[in-house]
């Protein structure tokens, strides 16, 4: 073979062996199958701003973005439709430069008008959103230009990125179009809901099932995965059954199971620290009408209320409630709603009061009820947290053995709703899980425990307040921390607000198709749909 | 007969009259709606303002006189939850309820039938005896509980049904049997009875003497006069299939009217629950009125009685 002839062949194959290696990766990147998962709700199956509240997190973010995540090896924040932020005057003025090119998927560009738009939606009179509230603080919105938005506070939100955040559970500021909703109507929008995440709608059954549409080429994630098929499937058994006959890919489960699913070799992944769960002491709220002086935990008495609330906790072995009743899925500790990795969290928070129901009985002799006195405890489940009137009635166990009366009352959410608003159960007990909604400590307490607050989950205190002020208008990370770690965090263990039991994982049960997962720490619900790769 | 009719029917419209009444009532006792629609922080002024909305502000004479005089229209009202038409939802989840009723009740007279004629025809024996126990665990057996265990067995272990979930022949299989077997149970009970009684009688007895083939006296003779009860009886538990599923439903995370009801009451959405059982009512009141005439038209006695 002559020189030329070589050369012509060997170029030949180069280009040929290239085009296959190319096509190739262009079929491995192709999404491909269907990825089924069994909920045991939806929420309220709502899609526009105002009518979602917050709990269906898990079936609207493969739909929709949100400005910002979070890194889900650090937890850290990340660009997402915006591609970079500005925050100045002290927390007062934040900018944002959106990404150029991004697509509804309808076809229509992101602009900074569908952010406006949006915002202005969660924020109206009326509206569902659990973000709503903090919306409403926002003094005007300028569109600069076509991809920039700045945001004007009265008041510095120094932690404003964590309300426009797809890396946190129920932060569900979700960027929607205003074009494809003011044309298609609420009724249409609702209908056919529009996004720009890497999934696209294609039906909602409402109690059934929602099923989405790989979005090809999208700019952040093409998902290995052509459909997900989410469905809703209340019974717990039944989960577990279509997990292990295949029917489905992955499902949310209680820590209950875990031990039976270790034993029939389901894989498992674990979302560590996602809520804080503790028994709250009702009427800790010394300022409102229905303050009850003769609750014994919240009375005049400092000093005996607090024995009290110090009983009620060395009453209570709380390693056993996290192994038996939790399937061992969290960490006991006396931070309170601080987990054992945060920088606020110092060796001396992390340690959990004791079990002693020997020095319990004696301190409630100390305060004055030698015999134990009567309560009430209110056992009432959560989405995501079916767990909850297992750990309450765990609790009123232990504090039967103390010589405390306590009568169990199942109460529906709804109903209990109601109460929290309205401060309406002093001397009732229940055992709840504060999810994280925000990566800083406060940000979590300011909408459950201030004194301004729409709802009371915790204790009210001027002291409380004054550290939730404080925090809400420090504009240095730093600072806050110390405030946190060196300040409340001290004076909340010292005070015994509440009965602890600690920090809680969330899991999830996998099937065989399902490879790698990366879930973003800290966040409750599923999410990260797009990243999940195919085991073949 | 048309008086009969007639008479049927204007006692059909009260007693669901008296039905939505009380179900009207008893919805709003149960709590506010709003408190789920909205969230935990959600300011008095949001609890108003949607509250005006849903017209929960009117006192309860004038939603009601609201409510009946929509009815009349035909107007089942709005969802609270997803503001769409409520008889949009209650057709969206009817198909899956009637496939699952009518393929629970077929099962049922399919298993019911023949074992109870086998049953009545060889009474005393071994065959009889393991009738009965299969009768009497059907109608003792917790519905969840079979269901579940049908699950793992079928789906789980032998992995031949799937575990739940709406979708082709397969998928009914499972559920249709855990709701027929408690009822297939008591048509076997039925069926053995009314069996026992009629080949008991004069014409039985002559169609033997006769000569006739053992089987033709059984089925042809015997069966068609004994199935009188239980065509009756199956109309019924169509009609209670549809609304009575719910545990199989759940369980089996089937999309159905029972379902819808259930999460309806959980979630406050008074005009679905109202909606739901007035469909329920209406099918059950008609069912009846359908059985009776069925029964006088089967049965000469009665309609000589009547006339």
């Amino acid at each position: 073979m002559s020189k030329h002839g070589a050369i012509k062949l060997s170029t030949l194959i180069i280009t040929a062996l290239l085009l296959a290696a190319a096509l190739s990766a262009s079929e491995a990147a192709r999404p491909e199958g269907t990825l089924t998962v069994a909920v045991a709700t939806f929420g309220n199956e709502r899609w526009l701003p105002h009518l979602y509240v917050g709990a269906e997190d898990i079936v609207l973010k493969p739909l929709w973005e949100n400005l910002v995540s979070r890194d889900p090896k650090t937890g850290e924040l990340i660009p997402m439709l915006a591609e970079r932020w500005q925050v100045t005057d002290g927390g007062r003025t934040w900018k944002f430069q959106l990404r150029k090119g991004v697509h509804f998927h309808d076809g229509r560009e992101l602009t900074a008008e569908d952010v406006k738009f949006t915002f202005s939606s969660i924020a109206r009179e009326g509206s569902a959103n659990s973000l709503s509230t903090e919306f409403r603080l926002i003094k005007s919105m300028e569109i600069e230009s076509r991809y920039a938005i700045t945001i004007h506070f009265d008041k510095p939100s120094v932690v404003f990125a964590n309300k426009v955040n797809q890396g946190l559970f129920a932060s569900v500021a979700f960027i929607q179009s205003k074009s494809s909703i003011e044309s298609a109507g609420e009724d249409g929008a609702e209908r056919r809901p529009i996004g720009t995440g890497p999934w696209k709608f294609v039906e909602h059954v409402r109690g059934d099932r929602i099923v989405y549409e790989a979005v090809e080429g999208h700019w952040r994630a093409t998902p290995n995965f052509k459909r997900l098929v989410m469905l809703k499937v209340p019974e717990p058994a039944t989960r577990m059954a279509m997990l292990r006959a295949g029917s489905v890919d992955v499902i949310e489960i209680g820590g209950e199971y875990v031990d039976e699913l270790k034993k029939v070799g389901v894989r498992t992944l674990t979302m560590p620290n996602v809520a804080w769960v503790y028994v709250i002491l009702g009427g800790q709220w010394p300022t409102k009408p229905s303050y009850d002086r003769a609750v014994p935990w919240a009375q005049p008495d400092l000093e005996r209320a607090r024995k009290v609330r110090l009983a009620l906790n060395l009453a209570v072995d709380k390693n056993a409630v996290m192994e038996r009743v939790m399937g061992n899925l969290g960490s006991v500790t006396g931070s309170w709603l601080a987990y054992p990795n945060d920088p606020w969290t110092t060796d001396a928070l992390k340690n959990p009061y004791p079990y002693d129901p020997a020095r319990a009985k004696a301190l409630l002799s100390e305060a004055g009820y030698p015999k134990g006195f009567d309560v009430t405890m209110n056992l009432t489940a959560w989405p995501g947290r079916g767990y909850l009137p297992d750990v309450g009635e765990a609790v009123a166990t232990y504090w039967e053995k103390i010589g405390i009366r306590v009568k169990r009352r199942p109460v529906d959410r709804a109903v209990f709703a109601a109460d929290f608003r309205a401060r309406a159960y002093p001397g009732v007990t229940v055992a709840y899980a504060s999810p994280v909604v925000g990566p800083e400590l406060w940000d979590n307490l300011i909408r459950i425990s201030h004194s301004k607050a729409a709802v009371q989950l915790f204790i009210e205190h001027p002291k409380l307040d004054d550290f939730l002020d404080r925090l809400a208008t420090e504009p240095s990370y730093d600072k806050r921390v110390k405030i946190m770690r060196d300040e409340m965090g001290p004076w909340m263990y010292d005070y015994v607000p509440a009965v602890a039991i600690g920090a809680a994982h969330n899991i999830a049960a996998v099937g065989p198709k399902v490879g790698d997962w990366p879930l973003i720490p800290g966040h409750m619900g599923f999410h990260n749909w797009e990243y999940v790769t195919r085991k073949p | 007969m048309v008086r009969f009719l007639v008479g049927r029917v204007l006692q059909t419209v009260l007693s669901m009259l008296v039905v939505i009444s009380i179900v009207f009532v008893l919805t709003r006792l149960s709590g506010n709606p709003i408190h789920l629609l909205l969230d935990v922080n959600a300011t008095e002024r949001d609890q108003e303002i949607l509250t005006r909305y849903l017209g929960l502000d009117q006192p309860l004479p004038v939603q009601y006189a609201i409510y009946v005089k929509n009815l009349a229209r035909g107007d089942l009202g709005q969802s609270i939850l997803s503001r769409r038409p409520v008889a949009e939802h209650i057709w969206e989840r009817l198909p899956a309820t009637v496939e699952l009723g009518f393929v629970a009740m077929f099962l049922s007279v399919l298993i019911g039938v023949p074992l109870g004629v086998y049953s009545a025809v060889r009474r005393g024996g071994i065959m009889d005896g393991a009738a009965r126990v299969f009768a009497v665990l059907g109608q003792s057996m917790p519905t969840f509980w079979l269901g579940l265990m049908l699950i793992l067995f079928f789906g789980v272990v032998l992995g031949v049904l799937p575990a739940g979930g709406r979708g082709g022949l397969e998928h009914l299989i499972l559920p249709a049997f855990t709701l027929g077997y408690f009822t297939s149970a008591a048509i076997l009970r039925l069926t053995r009875s009314a069996m026992l009684e009629v080949l008991g009688s004069d014409y039985i007895k002559f169609a033997r003497l006769k000569g006739l083939h053992e089987q033709v006296v059984l089925w042809k003779h015997g069966l068609k006069n004994a199935l009188l009860p239980v065509v009756t009886f199956a109309v019924m538990l169509f009609v209670q299939f549809l609304g009575g599923a719910v545990v199989t439903e759940t369980v089996f995370a089937w999309p159905g009217l029972g379902r819808l009801i259930l999460e309806s009451i959980t979630t406050r959405d008074y005009p679905i629950v109202q909606a739901g059982v007035l469909v329920l009512s209406a099918l059950y009141l008609t069912g009846n009125l359908f059985v009776d005439v069925l029964y006088s038209y089967l049965n000469p006695r009665i309609r000589r009685a009547g006339a």
